[in-house]
């Protein structure tokens, strides 16, 4: 039980840091950081349910698969977009971007 | 309390606070390339954490994957930030106080829900690694063959998704040339 | 007891094919080479660069030595003498492996130098390169075994080592494995005439011991892997199983040492266009072929 806790306390921790990173840089890439970073937390949560609560039933396993090839993709074409970006204007700061803010 | 759940308690508590401090300089160092290599090893502990939770599958996955990920984005860093080795002390954030005031309540409130819900009784053991291995290929194969075969989809789109979005500008200025 | 005895094997192999290295890019066989050149750098002065991120400086070689030690820990001399038996221990000899990546793109980032920071970029794009095909024939291996443990992966080419099973394999990963440990041709991280010593440049004295010494570990280490997977490991006919092991790793290991010596160096844009077009069909024409191998025959 206290196992539990401290796994779910760990991930509560990671998914805040991770919050405050993606809320508040300015750059791209930081951004793309801080959703690593919940997304991190996100799969302790998973593990520590899959571990204390039902070890037999593997789908957890497989959701946090799922959630490691969303991490992975996110990153492919949040670096692409960067790079389409970066070409035409030259930086990635988020705080420009804001052609299409009415 | 047996003598394997206090060491299991013991290393989740030291990979997590590892994990944790790792995550906070990924946001409070101003070099790039620590930023990323921070972010490198804070992923790491997680995968450590999966390891001491005895998913050794997962944990190998993830010590592997991320290990070649941050070191990619570490590179994207140097490529596009202004000031990848941070010397010059500027301050890259906004919303400052926003975004702290959501951070620590998402996080209090991921808490609050871990210590207060009823999770029932709590497993005694997981079944041993070389089963582990053998059970997860099965699920893939059997149950979750469906979502298996989306996420193989899913990663060619994406995958064409983003050799498209990078080389897209390239394609536009040769057809303008050559009018 | 036994991983004493493991790791002693690891320094006596790290040993062998530094005796090797110095016999071929020297031509003398001077059998105390290894011991004479480790003192001298450790009696060097030991410099450190003007403004170095001295985490990344200092963590570097320890790291490479780190990755490289495990990585070995895994594979088996002999069916009772593996360090750690792991369920998923081909899955983590690539894990381990890519930490090498990691300390060479800190040793590249350290130093704050010019030539240290061109190598450690430039393995990271032979590391994009290599990357699919060190894990892409493993799966092919591990089909056959029908197992992720190693010593299974062993016993499973009890018939035929799968060097003649999967020659495709084979080949793909002795390229992948030569990329990993930056031997030549593809040793542009620490290219000694092109970027003076590379990544290596900007250390000296005990630093550069450390250094050098985790990447003969690394080779071994490699070789040791691709007798496992590919070779049969341990089985063989007269001598006692670790003997067979370490003779073919060295064996091995002097393959791809003498390789260097006759093709130019690769650089990493030639070496991504070869791996993604050619290598990368070329792996998965391989699982592909083991697929129906293993389906098709009895």
């Amino acid at each position: 039980m206290i196992t539990l806790v401290v796994a779910l306390a760990v991930g509560a921790a990671l998914f805040g840091i991770g919050l405050y990173g993606a809320l508040s840089q300015t750059n791209l890439v930081m951004i793309m950081m801080g959703v690593e970073v919940m997304l991190g937390g996100a799969m302790v949560n998973l593990v520590a349910f899959w571990r204390f609560l039902h070890p037999e039933v593997f789908s957890g396993q497989m959701f946090v698969l799922v959630v490691m090839t969303v991490m992975a993709l996110e990153m492919a074409v949040g670096f692409g977009i960067g790079t389409s970006r970066f070409r035409s204007v030259g930086s990635v700061e988020m705080e420009e971007a804001r052609e299409l803010k009415g | 309390m047996t003598v394997q759940t206090v060491l299991q308690t013991f290393f989740l508590a030291f990979f997590g606070l590892a994990a944790i401090w790792f995550a906070v300089v990924v946001f409070r160092t101003s070099s790039m390339v620590r930023s990323a290599l921070a972010l490198l090893f804070s992923q790491t502990a997680i995968g450590a954490m999966f390891l001491a939770m005895q998913a050794e599958f997962l944990g190998v996955l993830q010590i592997m994957m991320m290990a070649t990920e941050m070191a990619i984005m570490a590179i994207f860093m140097v490529m596009y930030m202004m000031d990848p080795g941070g010397l010059g002390e500027m301050d890259m954030t906004h919303q400052k106080r926003l975004s702290q005031v959501a951070g620590v309540v998402g996080a209090v409130a991921a808490l609050v829900v871990a210590f207060f819900a009823g999770w029932g009784p709590v497993a005694g053991s997981a079944p041993g690694a070389f089963e582990q291995t053998r059970l997860l290929g099965l699920e893939i194969m059997e149950r979750s063959m469906l979502i298996f075969e989306t996420a193989g989809v899913t990663i060619l789109t994406a995958m064409i998704a983003a050799t498209a979005t990078a080389i897209a500008v390239r394609e536009v200025r040769k057809r303008g040339e050559g009018e | 007891m036994s991983v004493a005895l493991t790791l002693l094997m690891l320094a006596a192999g790290a040993y062998l094919v530094a005796v090797l290295e110095g016999w071929i890019s020297t031509g003398r066989l001077s059998a105390a080479g290894p011991i004479t050149g480790g003192l001298a750098l450790l009696g060097r002065e030991s410099l450190v660069p003007r403004k170095p991120d001295r985490i990344f400086f200092e963590v570097a070689p320890p790291l490479l030595l780190v990755s490289a030690v495990l990585a070995f820990a895994v594979l088996p001399i002999s069916p009772n003498l593996i360090v750690a038996d792991l369920a998923t221990g081909a899955l983590f000899v690539n894990a381990a492996l890519a930490y090498v990546m990691v300390a060479l793109v800190m040793a590249g980032w350290g130093p704050d130098g010019v030539y240290a920071m061109v190598g450690g970029w430039r393995f990271l794009g032979q590391l994009i390169a290599y990357s699919m095909l060190i894990v892409m024939p493993i799966t092919a291996v591990a089909m056959r075994a029908e197992s992720l443990v190693t010593t299974d992966v062993v016993v499973s080419q009890a018939a035929l080592p799968n060097a003649l099973y999967q020659p495709v394999g084979f080949l793909v990963f002795v390229a992948a494995a030569m990329a990993v440990c930056f031997l030549p041709p593809l040793d542009l991280p620490n290219a000694p005439g092109e970027l003076a010593g590379g990544v290596e440049a900007e250390y000296t004295g005990w630093r550069l011991a450390v250094f050098r010494l985790a990447r003969l570990l690394l080779v071994v280490t490699l070789a040791a892997a691709i007798t496992v997977f590919y070779l049969g490991g341990w089985s063989g006919p007269l001598l006692p199983p670790w003997a067979w092991s370490a003779a073919k790793a060295l064996l091995v290991a002097a393959a791809m040492l003498m390789v260097g010596r006759y093709v130019p160096r690769l650089g990493e844009a030639d070496f991504l266009q070869w791996c993604w077009k050619l290598g990368i069909p070329l792996a998965l024409f391989n699982i592909f072929y083991v697929g129906v191998l293993l389906l098709v025959l009895p």
